[in-house]
């Protein structure tokens, strides 16, 4: 009994992570990709508002330790999305969904939480 | 280089260390017989992780945000549950070395192929995709530098190395004692583990509590050095801990440890009479 539950176990593992896949992201075709600069002293997001909907974070580590990128809620600390594991010369992409409205943008070059923070709007495209 | 490095290191240290025990835990019980489960294991879940990375990576679709953090905190609190079962299997073990009862011993490690491969899937799934989505960055970068791919890599063969150096340790030691000891270090890697997919949830927003800290010390034990990288790797030890993460460590090693040293270090009563007999014989 037990065996037979440990492979099920094993196999229904896998599978979760691939349904799970299908099933979040993004549809291709009207997302506006932002490219971001990480250096270890600065944060350079290419623009500062989008048209709210899928948002692709396009972040380069252009600093020589390893970064991180968040966005954060209007209040600065309820994240709403994260890449983690940028390593200098890499660029990884976040997709976010936003909705209209305000966000703070945040690069953690050396992730000690001394962060370089930016506004970020979304725009309502009426 | 460097820094891409540590992050090789740290991702695939835990991993590693987990599967050398594994693997020196079923040559020691003469079970080689179970060791294709673990190889097949380690194998399924670097497949499934690089396919999805590329497809994540390669693909139009991203994985968001909060479904990132789901499987990585689900997967971890998968593998607690799993590392658990594997440190209390071990000391059932070290309690039938002390007893000399060969058939006690025979019956504590009798286990089926299905729970080793579900060991070894997850011990190496649990952060397999985050290690792929990295290395597939890495591959993208190539164009341009592959001064990130190739440090990344080298991250990953030291920490395989240091966990194939955990075998060779582990093989050569009282098996008694190695029991004993590897049972104490996976109850405080299966706490960090834990506190980890608990971050991971605060993260995703699914339990609260992600800015009450209960202590930051990232100024002394900074993220990106080799110190950081290697508690970080072996113990997910994070210089920034919540009250919750804290609250779950304690709460998951206290009463762990405590049952695992009543088992695995009691004094056997049945041993006396046992040496009086092997020693008058």
């Amino acid at each position: 009994m037990i065996t037979h539950h440990r492979w099920a176990l094993a196999c229904a593992l896998p599978t979760a992570v691939l349904v799970l896949t299908a099933c979040t992201g993004s549809a291709s075709g009207d997302e506006v990709t932002v490219p971001v600069s990480s250096t270890d002293d600065g944060c350079v997001v290419a623009q500062t508002s989008v048209p709210a909907g899928n948002v692709v974070f396009a972040v380069t580590n252009d600093g020589s330790r390893e970064t991180e990128f968040y966005v954060y809620k209007e209040d600065g600390t309820t994240i709403v999305a994260e890449v983690e594991h940028v390593g200098p010369g890499l660029t990884r992409d976040l997709v976010a969904t936003l909705k209209p409205g305000t966000y703070i943008t945040s690069c953690d070059p050396g992730m000690d939480g001394d962060d370089i923070r930016a506004e970020f709007v979304a725009a309502d495209a009426g | 280089m460097l820094a891409n490095y540590l992050i090789g290191l740290r991702e695939g240290l835990e991993a590693a260390l987990v599967i050398g025990i594994l693997v020196a835990y079923l040559v020691r019980t003469q079970r080689r017989d179970l060791l294709p489960s673990v190889w097949i294991g380690v194998g399924v879940a670097t497949a499934v992780s690089l396919a999805v990375g590329a497809a994540l990576t390669l693909g139009p679709r991203g994985l968001s945000f909060t479904a990132q953090e789901l499987i990585g905190g689900g997967l971890s609190i998968v593998a607690v549950g799993l590392i658990t079962w594997m440190i209390f299997w071990m000391g059932k073990t070290a309690r039938y070395l002390k007893q000399h009862l060969e058939d006690g011993m025979e019956r504590a490690i009798a286990v089926g192929k299905g729970a080793i491969l579900a060991m070894a899937l997850i011990a190496v799934g649990r952060e397999g995709l985050e290690i792929a989505l990295f290395l597939w960055a890495g591959i993208e970068a190539a164009g341009s530098t592959t001064a990130p791919i190739i440090g990344a890599v080298l991250g990953l063969a030291t920490a395989i190395a240091l966990g194939s150096l955990i075998y060779r340790g582990a093989v050569r030691i009282n098996l008694r004692v190695f029991f004993q000891w590897t049972g104490v270090f996976l109850i405080i890697v299966a706490a960090g583990v834990l506190s980890y997919g608990i971050h991971d949830l605060q993260e995703a927003g699914v339990l609260p509590g992600l800015n009450t800290l209960a202590f930051d010390v990232s100024d002394t034990i900074t993220p990106g050095s080799v110190l950081g990288t290697v508690l970080k790797g072996i113990f997910n030890f994070s210089p920034t801990t919540t009250v919750l993460e804290a609250v779950a460590w304690v709460a998951y090693v206290v009463p762990t440890m405590w049952l695992f040293v009543r088992m695995a270090f009691a004094r056997a009563p049945q041993q006396a009479p046992q040496q009086a007999v092997s020693t008058s014989a």
